[in-house]
């Protein structure tokens, strides 16, 4: 049930966080400063940690969208399924999540 | 009380393409997958880049139009999550039709603004 609630949250969450993929594209359509600018703002480490919470919201709203395809399709809806596919989904978004992060830190 | 007439009666605020809604929804998130794998490798290898380097890969036909079709894509899906949420929050009536009026006009907005940037980066760098 909560997982319900957290779907939602990540979604109205990355609703409001397309103003950053706009901000980005918009400074880079307009010229050097403006880039400048909003590459120093999302350089900024507690900008970056904003960044790292919005790669797992990306992810768990991702995953979630996978569950329910999955239970809409009448599958995995058992008590112990149910359970276990929602744990997997923390599982597998907090792993996608740090390896997209450790892929641009270490290996970009 | 949702019962059967309400959903089906246009004027309340159920009675507008929930069926649609619902089917839309689905497409446009299987396809967000998709654009999430293509989303996630822009972002990684551009992010702190310069913006020449950032024109230079916006530029590619294949981006540009990636770029284009995600959000437009991300938009439809983003309306009609946030649709959802004010029909199961948002019960007086203008305060309604107010708060699905701001969530259409942002969602069209956010598109219009990223097909703008992504035009001028490709037609004029």
């Amino acid at each position: 049930m909560a997982n319900s609630i957290i779907h939602r949250g990540t979604g109205m969450a990355m609703y409001f966080g397309t103003l950053l993929i706009v901000l980005w594209l918009g400074a880079a359509a307009l010229g050097d400063a403006p880039f400048g600018v909003i590459n120093a703002i999302y350089g900024f480490w507690l900008v970056q940690v904003v960044f790292f919470l919005a790669t797992w919201a990306l992810f768990h709203h991702m995953f979630g969208g996978i569950r329910y395809f999955i239970w809409d399709s009448v599958n995995v809806l058992d008590p112990v399924g149910r359970e276990w596919i929602t744990r997997l989904q923390f599982i597998a978004s907090i792993l996608l999540t740090l390896a997209a992060w450790a892929i641009f830190v270490w290996f970009k | 009380m949702i019962d059967k007439a309400t959903i089906a009666n246009p004027k309340t605020k159920y009675g507008h393409g929930g069926t649609r809604e619902f089917i839309t929804q689905r497409i446009s998130g299987a396809l967000n997958v998709l654009f999430t794998i293509f989303f996630v490798w822009f972002v990684v290898s551009l992010a702190g880049a310069d913006r020449a380097q950032m024109i230079e890969t916006v530029r590619n036909p294949l981006v540009a139009v990636g770029l284009v079709a995600l959000i437009v894509n991300v938009c439809i899906h983003m309306r009609i999550g946030m649709h959802e949420v004010i029909e199961d929050y948002l019960d007086e009536q203008k305060q309604n039709r107010l708060a699905n009026a701001a969530n259409n006009a942002f969602a069209v907005l956010v598109a219009l603004a990223t097909i703008l940037a992504v035009a001028k980066i490709v037609f004029w760098g």
